[in-house]
């Protein structure tokens, strides 16, 4: 099979060269040392030397058994909840009405720019920006409240804990759906026409088309939209940490604001903080299983299933022949 | 067959760096300290080091700072050392919502070209850079060249600054402010001449003072008269913060002062009545306070000098451009406080790692040990530092005080150094502690959901000490 003369292969390898170094030194490297130090002692700022401690899972356990470690898990939880639900809701909502062919709708370019246009601006300049609407006793929120009539005096808005945890979940949700959009977008438009077409000649309505050949046909991009956005989700810092310091009271306490106020406060526990990155590494790793089993095709594993029993009655045929 | 060679070299790749990367730190960090602490043995106590030089290739004097009180201070430094060549890069980043502390430690700790040569310090955290977590940064002053023992007999430095900036470890003062910083109260003239009938700082002393119970009548007087006595509970923190006897640890555990934790019942003892316009401080809210655009009319401020200096004359209609004064400016007088404090400071450091130690210990002489006419703390105290007329401060050195002038337009004519001398006995560095920015941050936000009514007192005592005990090293019973 394989061809005599150039290959073409080292090629390959050579331009992956600066990827595979990057990767080494500024990823590789970090992940490893945080591993280790998960399992010692080391804290304190500008302390480079640890020891391991006797019991190993030292740290785990203790973060395992943190109260504000659970309660920011849930933070985290609620407010990814809080944020996917409609923004998955509104980009299929979006994509259906963008790739209909019947509404055909004018100026799609310029719509989804300015859909998308939220994502340019930085996250930490969005929650400063929202820090200040929500001013109290005066922002502009309450003036205009308050002058409208809706309100009879100010009302301390991010003293709230619903009201703070609602407010990230909405910037995420503002920020991101503009994105799962135009990648859902990007899906449909690689679905095969001819079904759209198929469809369309048997009399299937709008919805239908979307519900029964659109929506199935998206199975992939919807398992890869669900994955990163977990991830990103649970990997949410920059909007609680700048809008209200994680806080009121801890409301908007994410993992990862826990994992920086360990590491980068106070008292500089570096281990608790690696141990619990390594914690959260394998809940998310969990959860994206669970998601790939969900979303697997049924019907392909059930044929393949078929398949595999097929072959191993065959071969036991063959063997039996054989003796 | 490709595959196995890619993969084998990716392996060596991947194990090549590991190794690199263990190999770089052992090293870089043994001889380190060795060197620094070589010539401390051979000198002794507060002796000048001699021949100190700067390496001539450096051409940028890079400081931290959370004001631009000092990044300012150097023009005036540029101006009257015409051979100083260097270029001032500052960074300033504000202490809103503990921002400034963890960049300054990232800054200190990753060291190299762009490191700090110099730093200020606040008193909020300032003992973690001179005495706790973060002081093996910081140089000595006598290894900068300066005549530390001369110099703080000759300028009469506040004993308290010099204790907060000497290092334990080594005995070296590696630290000091140029303010003063005891404080008052500022109160304006025309509310207190509308409820107690006068705006003599001697008889408003004694309506709005001694104690808080005294306070919480003047309070109720001005709530008649529709005035805020304050405005928000951030006022009255730092006058309880630091009239406080110990400080949030004691012995390495965490200890909430009495006077400290009655701050939950004065806060709320405000919100229920309505005493104050509830901003925070630090924030649009508490700054509009200051021109008298909140709700309501806020009567005073508690303040060191520095208060009047740096925050309210800019935000009293002080336009430095122009002679017009608008707003409250003028408005304004200093009295004694219910309770004696004090707040804040700066004080400034030295990098132990600069290349320039000749000049950065010559520019920290000039702030905080020159005591002559054409040192910083003269033209400070005196407002004379951008040209007459300034803004005028108490300073750290008796010497400078002795012979400076503390009247102010903003006051209304008054001599502020009356009211802000004597205060300068509270300060002390006896109740701070290296975590006090961090501890206030979790202690203000429970004292919030607590006045807010979001939690009861005992549940917001417990989550203060939840916080505290995730994130300090400190024991909680």
């Amino acid at each position: 099979m394989r061809r005599k003369g150039v290959s073409y292969a080292k090629y390959g390898y050579l331009f992956s060269i600066p990827f595979v170094l990057a990767f080494l030194v500024f990823q590789l490297y970090p992940i490893a040392y945080t591993t280790i130090i998960g399992f010692t002692d080391l804290k304190g700022l500008g302390k480079t030397d640890f020891s391991f401690y006797p019991d190993l899972f030292r740290n785990f356990k203790m973060i395992l058994n943190n109260p504000t470690f659970i309660e920011s898990l849930a933070n985290t939880a609620l407010i990814w909840i809080m944020n996917f639900i409609p923004q998955i809701i509104l980009a299929l909502l979006l994509t259906a009405w963008f790739t209909n062919r019947r509404l055909n709708i004018k100026g799609q370019g310029a719509f989804k720019v300015m859909l998308y246009m939220p994502n340019i601006i930085t996250a930490a300049t969005i929650a400063i920006l929202f820090n200040a609407f929500f001013g109290y006793p005066m922002g502009p929120v309450n003036d205009i409240m308050v002058n409208l009539g809706l309100q009879s005096e100010p009302v301390y808005y991010l003293q709230s804990k619903m009201t703070s945890r609602g407010l990230v979940a909405f910037i995420q949700f503002w920020m991101w759906y503009g994105n799962t959009m135009i990648v859902l977008i990007a899906g449909v438009l690689g679905i095969n026409p001819s079904l759209f077409e198929a469809a369309e000649i048997d009399g299937a309505t709008g919805t239908q088309t979307f519900f029964h050949i659109t929506l199935p046909s998206l199975r992939t991009i919807m398992l890869y939209v669900l994955v990163t956005s977990m991830i990103g989700g649970l990997n949410m810092f920059d909007i609680p940490k700048l809008l209200n310091l994680g806080g009121p009271d801890n409301a908007t306490l994410t993992t990862s604001v826990f994992i920086y106020n360990q590491a980068f406060q106070g008292s500089r526990f570096y281990s608790r903080a690696a141990a619990a990155s390594m914690i959260m590494f394998v809940i998310i790793a969990i959860l994206s299983g669970v998601l790939f089993y969900i979303m697997r095709d049924k019907d392909e594993a059930k044929l393949r299933k078929e398949k595999r029993s097929l072959i191993k009655a065959q071969r036991a045929e063959a063997r039996r022949a054989s003796v | 067959m490709k595959r196995i060679v890619a993969l084998t070299l990716c392996l060596l790749l991947m194990a090549a760096v590991v190794f690199t990367g263990c190999a770089k730190e052992t090293p870089a960090e043994e001889p380190a300290p060795a060197d620094s602490e070589a010539p401390a043995d051979e000198t002794p106590a507060e002796e000048p080091a001699e021949g100190v030089t700067d390496d001539p290739d450096v051409s940028v004097l890079n400081l931290w700072s959370f004001t631009d009180e000092v990044p300012n201070m150097m023009e005036k430094y540029a101006e009257l050392n015409p051979d100083f060549a260097l270029e001032v890069q500052p960074t300033i980043i504000a202490t809103t919502d503990g921002a400034y502390q963890p960049a300054l430690d990232q800054a200190l700790a990753s060291g190299g070209a762009d490191a700090p040569d110099m730093y200020c310090a606040e008193a909020a955290f300032v003992l973690k850079y001179t005495q706790g977590d973060a002081s093996q940064f910081a140089a000595a002053y006598k290894d900068l060249g300066i005549d530390v023992d001369t110099l703080l007999t000759e300028s009469a430095i506040a004993p308290y600054t010099v204790d907060i900036g000497t290092r334990p470890s080594d005995g070296a003062l590696v630290g000091l402010g140029y303010q003063a910083t005891g404080g008052a109260f500022i109160y304006r003239r025309s509310l207190a001449i509308d409820t107690f009938g006068t705006d003599d700082p001697a008889t408003i002393k004694g309506e709005i003072g001694p104690g808080w119970d005294k306070f919480y009548e003047a309070a109720a007087a001005l709530k008649e008269k529709g005035y805020a006595i304050v405005s928000g509970d951030g006022d009255i923190w730092h006058a309880v913060e630091n009239s406080s006897d110990q400080g949030w640890i004691v012995d390495g555990a965490l200890n909430i002062d009495p006077k400290r934790e009655a701050f939950l019942d004065l806060s709320m003892q405000l919100k229920e009545n309505g005493y104050y316009n509830d901003t925070q401080d630090w924030q649009d809210a508490w700054f509009a306070d200051f021109r008298g655009e909140g709700p309501k009319p806020v009567f005073g401020f508690f303040g060191p000098a520095w208060l009047i200096n740096y925050v309210m004359a800019s935000n009293c209609g002080d336009d430095p451009d122009t002679e017009e004064r608008e707003g409250t400016y003028g408005d304004w007088a200093v009295c004694e406080p219910p309770v004696g404090f004090f707040w804040g400071g700066t004080w400034v450091l030295g990098n132990k790692d600069t290349k320039i130690p000749a000049t950065v210990g010559d520019v920290i002489e000039w702030i905080t040990l020159d005591s002559s006419d054409t040192g910083l703390q003269y033209f400070w105290a005196n407002g004379t530092l951008n040209g007459p007329g300034g803004t005028k401060d108490t300073v750290a050195s008796g010497t400078v005080m002795a012979k400076s002038d503390g009247t102010l337009d903003f006051l209304g004519g008054q001599n502020m150094f009356e009211a802000f001398v004597p205060a300068g006995e509270f300060a002390n560095g006896k109740n701070l502690t290296q975590y006090d920015e961090t501890i206030n941050l979790y202690w203000r936000d429970q004292v919030r959901q607590y006045t807010s009514g979001e939690k009861t007192r005992d549940e917001a005592l417990e989550a203060f000490k939840q916080q505290v005990r995730d994130n300090l090293d400190v024991v909680v019973d």
